[in-house]
């Protein structure tokens, strides 16, 4: 067992036993502890990542490939069960399990007394479940199973409060939008498979292909079908429409599935996947691009939301977006550095940004379930334990100096500042990408501190539903947060500026070693860049300085200079409008189109379907009932049938 | 000198006969003597080929013949018995809800020609008022 | 018969027509009803029917009186059989019908025992009279209705039904005839084609091994006891050797018909002119004991010459008259080898065990599941309203 290929089946099966534990507990009548195989199973999984890590990290063999188990094959096609074992879905796993662990103690404090409390611990450990497959699995059907288990989880959990209209539309709409992404993610993998010598496991895939190069052109369609997969999943423009509207699930659903680790799935994807993107430098620059604009607009949206956690969700879009950024220079610059600058990202992010929705859960528990900043301010003193904790995710998030989003941005940005200094095409479109970044960066401090300081400066106001039992909330509630709190604080350096650990743990992942070795790329070495982390942070203080001076009231009253530019980013910039008006309307005519269309068809088959039914009508009295009657049919016919044959046949 | 194609024909007859039966009576019971009586016709003819051919595939056929005849004696016999629990009556008419809604049901119009025979006349246990019947009530004067 | 001058295959549609014709109005006569039921006309146009149907069997497939007693026997079971047949159908009383049916079964039982099928017919009596007629009268008096019934003086769709039925009966005794014709007449070669694997010895040739084993008990009761008191040795020891010719040719040409027969069938086949034995066990044995016959045959006859002939050396009337007995038994069992094997059970046995053995299996399983059936069916509680 100590192997890790041993460990692996055991941490993937650990929370689906979870799952069936918890859906067994809610039916017979035990749906209070159906928590606690979730906690169980994800810690003892959190604990076995982490060995997992360790193990992967030291000694010469980096991956382990476990034997492949047919799954089901039809000619070419044949599809294995293999789970693959390296620093890259080792560290993923550690960080999923890790941060599942301290969710599930939370919401076993957010969730007590609902009535589907069973339930939402099933789906969760399913969930848990299905995104440690998605991270092992090594065998690309495999991978879409999971990765549609995950939106199955999701659609479930954003539609968890399914008596609420809203929430039910959420869900469906997450699963649609993603559905949209998915498609081409399937197209992709079917050409891959094609390409790839009809292989379909990601290992043998890779090897083929880096044997056999090939059509640039083809490449370059499979990358940007999978990357189609990756902007539906990990919401990014122009389908990143549904992640917002997914905050009408629970909060710690939110903090796990819409910040940490679900939407980053596509992020994994690519990294995984980043031997085939490093040889399609066209596929490359528009991942970047996508990322660039999704920061840039999710982040201009984010600025005037008043709803906390549809804030958190907008700056998830565009965190999300830095990754992409970071991803879309593999390849120009080496590859090795770009994986690691977004996974690192990713990392720190999850922590923060899991932290950040937790804290927005516990104000939203305090206040009777009301989340818009306008009708509550001034909790510093009321909360004491989720102002502190918040204000860390804060800072994190907004890249203070020395807190882990600074670092992880410096490391993206970083990417950026070598892929605009390389010797390939598309410089400048990196370096218009930079600033995109830089002003994004600001954007982000300043909406972050603004949200901040608008739920926990000023004079204190609760909402009436809150009632009088507003309160600091409870120890099983704020524990996770302050472990959160620590690991939004000092995951970041602690990992990387000054031991080179997470760069170092990541660079020994085959996949990626072949992607450098296929990119031709050189090697970066690693060097704190002063002109970059300067620029980073004189913009991430611009922006809280903004921040503070326009609301340290605790109250919004803003200047009549910007209030249009705020009006655009409330109304969303209009995009839901837009698509609205430019996919939805036409299709509802054509709907309208179709089904009168459909009425004359179904005319037609109606006139068709009368005929028997005359026909039926006239020989139905021969159906009375009567034994003997039909076997004197029987006899009859049989007769006249024998007569016919003897005649014919002597005739 | 008899020939198979005597067998043959004797067993065809008997067949057709027991076809009639089957077809005609509504004694469920009869009925099933009358496909028992159709087997026999069948195993007349193997019986027939068996010898013509000089082995005796034909007569082990009619082994089979014998046990699922016996099989469906035993079953056929259960169901009419549950049959005849469930409506006091053993005619296969009577089973015709089964036709399709709207056709009118098959009902005996011409009544049955012997009138019901009178009860044989009893005795009245000792001591006890006997009951009269009404044509003796009036015999009674 | 022949008023109308029709050719044979007319004759006999036209019997068979008129027979069923007769038969569907007897049967719609005699089916039971409330109204116009005849019981005289019915009859009257059965026995019509079965007139014709016997002047259709002789005139069709040959006149059965040569072989007395079996045809005799034949009439006998048939009418049995197809006589308590329709009282079977025509019978009101059911508990009456079903002791018809078991006349019907003995009869049938007749025609099996006719049929060298001596296991059958003592099974099928076991079975259908002792076992299944008992277990319909049991439910007879458990479920009998006082007076007249629907069930019981009712029929469904006499006329319907009469001619539905004897249709497919005329039809089914037409194609008998034509297929006899087919396979008996005379194909272009003047060889009766036999479409049917032939039998192991051809009628004529059992016909003349009866022949001859009379002819060889009538010798040998006239046999004196004493050779030298012999009077016309000359005329005997002729006699005897007219027999041994005979013997000779007959046995000789049955060897020869085993060995020809399929060789000029499978030689037109196969274009090749070799010789083919019949394989089958009951071919060889005949073989064999034809082969056995012509070797007792030297040995008998000269020991019969010298006893005639007053040989010095000749055995006693007693040894000569026993070996005579032998030969004749040789060459009955030879003329009976035509018939099924004798030991009917064994053979059966052997053949269900060796051949059948999974249908036989199957058949038991079906057996037992039906017990099983058939009990949880009558004794299912919701049956009793």
């Amino acid at each position: 067992m100590s192997e890790p290929l041993g460990l692996a089946p055991i941490i993937l099966a650990l929370p689906l036993i979870a799952a069936i534990l918890a859906a067994i507990c809610s039916r017979i009548g035990l749906a209070k502890i159906a928590h606690v195989p979730l906690i169980l199973a994800c810690a003892v999984a959190a604990v076995l990542a982490i060995l997992l890590v360790l193990k992967v990290g030291e000694g010469d063999q980096h991956q382990w490939v476990s034997d492949p188990i047919t799954w089901f094959a039809a000619g070419n096609l044949k599809v294995n069960f293999t789970l693959t074992v390296d620093p890259l879905s080792s560290i993923m796993l550690a960080m999923v399990t890790f941060i599942a662990t301290w969710i599930a103690i939370f919401s076993s404090g957010y969730m007590h007394g609902d009535k589907g409390y069973g339930r939402y611990f099933a789906v969760m450990s399913l969930f848990v479940f299905s995104m440690c497959g998605l991270v092992l699995a090594n065998n690309f059907l495999l991978l879409v199973a999971f990765w549609e288990g995950v939106g199955l989880c999701s659609y479930l959990l954003v539609g968890y409060y399914f008596e609420k209209p809203s929430a039910a539309a959420a869900a469906r709409k997450a699963f649609l939008v993603t559905r949209i992404g998915d498609t081409g993610f399937l197209l992709g993998i079917f050409l891959l498979w094609k390409m790839g010598g009809w292989n379909t496991d990601l290992t043998v895939l890779f090897q083929y292909l880096a044997q056999n190069p090939p059509d640039q052109a083809e490449l370059t369609t499979a990358c940007l079908l999978l990357f189609c997969g990756a902007v539906g999943k990990s919401a990014q423009f122009p389908l990143y429409v549904w992640l917002p509207d997914a905050m009408e699930g629970p909060t710690p659903v939110s903090a796990l599935i819409h910040a940490a680790t679900m939407v980053t799935a596509g992020v994994y994807l690519l990294a995984r996947c980043a031997p085939l993107f490093a040889m399609a430098p066209d596929a490359q620059v528009i991942v970047a691009w996508i990322g660039g604009i999704t920061a840039l607009l999710a982040a201009f949206i984010a600025l005037a939301q008043t709803d906390l956690k549809r804030v958190l969700a907008y700056s998830t879009v565009s965190q999300l977006g830095f990754m992409f950024l970071a991803l879309g220079t593999a390849g120009v610059i080496s590859p090795v550095f770009a994986v690691t600058a977004a996974m690192f990202h990713l990392f720190t992010h999850a922590f923060f940004k899991a932290l950040l929705f937790l804290t927005a859960g516990s104000v939203m528990h305090a206040m009777g379930g009301v989340i818009d900043v306008r009708r509550f301010g001034g909790l510093r003193k009321l909360m004491p334990v989720t102002h502190l904790t918040f204000l860390c995710g804060a800072a994190a998030l907004a890249g203070i100096p020395l807190l882990s989003g600074f670092w992880s941005k410096d490391l993206v940005l970083e990417s950026l500042a070598a892929a605009s200094e390389s010797d390939r095409p598309y410089t400048g479109a990196y370096f218009a990408l930079m600033l995109i970044a830089f002003l994004t960066a600001f954007m982000t401090a300043f909406y972050t501190f603004r949200a901040y300081f608008l739920t926990f400066w000023g004079p204190e106001r609760i909402p009436e539903e809150a009632g009088h039992h507003a309160h600091e909330s409870p120890a099983v509630m704020t524990i996770p947060l302050l472990v959160l709190a620590v690991g939004a604080l000092f995951v970041g350096i602690v990992a990387e500026p000054f031991t080179h650990w997470f760069s170092h743990f990541l660079g020994h992942t085959p996949s990626l070693e072949q992607a450098t070795l296929a990119s031709g790329a050189k090697a970066i070495e690693h060097h704190f860049n002063w002109t970059i982390a300067g620029l980073s942070t004189g913009f991430a203080l611009g922006g809280v300085l903004v921040a503070f001076l326009m609301y340290r009231k605790g109250t919004e009253t803003l200047p009549a200079a910007i209030e249009p530019v705020f009006a655009l980013s409330r109304n969303k910039l209009y995009v839901d409008e837009i698509y609205n008006a430019a996919i939805v309307k036409p299709a509802g005519v054509l709907a309208m189109l179709a089904k009168a269309f459909d009425g004359f068809l179904d005319a037609l088959a109606r006139l068709t379907s009368s005929i028997p039914r005359f026909i039926g009508e006239w020989v139905r009295p021969l159906q009375n009932g009567l034994v003997q009657f039909y076997a004197l049919s029987m006899a009859l016919g049989l007769t006249v049938f024998v007569a016919f044959v003897v005649l014919r046949v002597t005739r | 000198m008899i020939t198979l194609w005597h067998y043959l024909a004797v067993a065809a007859a008997l067949f057709g006969i027991g076809l009639v039966g089957f077809l005609t009576r509504r004694n469920m019971i009869t009925m099933f003597l009358c496909a028992e009586m159709m087997l026999q016709g069948v195993a007349i003819n193997f019986v027939a080929f068996a010898r013509y051919h000089g082995n005796l595939h034909g007569q082990v056929f009619v082994m089979f013949i014998l046990a699922v005849a016996a099989c469906e004696a035993g079953i056929a016999l259960a169901l009419v018995l549950m049959l005849y629990k469930r409506g006091k009556s053993l005619d296969a008419s009577d089973w015709q809800s089964l036709r399709e809604l709207g056709v009118p049901p098959a009902i005996d119009t011409v009544p049955l020609d012997i009138e019901k025979p009178e009860a044989e006349p009893t005795l009245a246990p000792a001591g006890v008022r006997p009951t009269l019947t009404a044509s003796e009530e009036a015999a009674r004067v | 018969m022949n008023l109308f001058s029709l050719n044979p295959t007319q004759l006999a549609g036209g019997q068979i027509a008129l027979a069923a014709v007769l038969a569907v109005v007897g049967f719609a006569l005699l089916l039971p009803r409330p109204r116009g039921r005849s019981v005289a006309g019915g009859i009257a146009a059965l026995i019509g029917a079965a007139v014709v149907f016997a002047a259709f069997l002789y005139n069709a497939f040959g006149n059965p009186m040569p072989d007395v007693i079996g045809s005799v026997l034949f009439w006998l079971f048939s009418a049995g059989a197809l006589g308590f047949g329709t009282v079977l159908v025509t019978q009101k009383n059911p508990a009456r019908g079903a002791i018809a049916f078991a006349f019907v079964i003995l009869s049938t039982c007749g025609l099996f025992l006719l049929l060298a099928a001596t296991f059958l017919m003592a099974a099928t009596i076991i079975i259908y009279a002792g076992a299944i007629i008992v277990t319909f009268l049991f439910v007879l008096m458990l479920s009998q209705t006082d007076g007249p019934s629907n069930e019981n003086d009712r029929s469904r769709e006499p006329w319907f039904g009469a001619l539905a039925g004897f249709a497919f009966t005329g039809l089914v005794l037409f194609t008998l005839y034509l297929t006899h014709l087919r396979t008996t007449s005379a194909s272009e070669d003047g060889e009766v084609a036999q479409r049917l694997p032939a039998p192991v010895l051809t009628t004529a040739e059992r016909l003349k091994l009866a022949d001859i084993v009379a002819k060889l008990d009538a010798e040998n009761s006239q046999l004196p006891a004493d050779s030298t008191s012999m009077v016309d040795r000359s005329r005997m020891a002729e006699h005897f050797e007219q027999i041994k010719a005979e013997i000779v040719t007959v046995v000789g040409s049955t060897e020869q018909s085993h060995v020809g027969s399929l060789q000029s069938r499978l030689g037109k086949l196969s274009g090749n002119p070799g010789v083919v034995l019949r394989t089958d066990e009951q071919a060889v044995a005949v073989l064999a004991r034809a082969t056995a016959i012509r070797e007792r045959n030297e040995q008998v006859f000269r020991d019969v010459d010298n006893f005639v002939l007053n040989d010095p050396k000749h055995k006693s009337q007693d040894e000569v008259q026993a070996e005579l007995r032998g030969l004749r038994d040789d060459v009955l069992l030879l003329a009976g080898a035509a018939e099924l094997p004798a030991r009917n059970v064994g053979n059966l046995g052997y053949l269900l065990f060796t051949n059948h053995l999974l249908a036989v299996e199957l058949a038991g399983t079906l057996l037992l599941v039906a017990t099983i059936g058939a009990i949880s069916i009558a004794t299912r509680k919701g049956a009793i309203a």
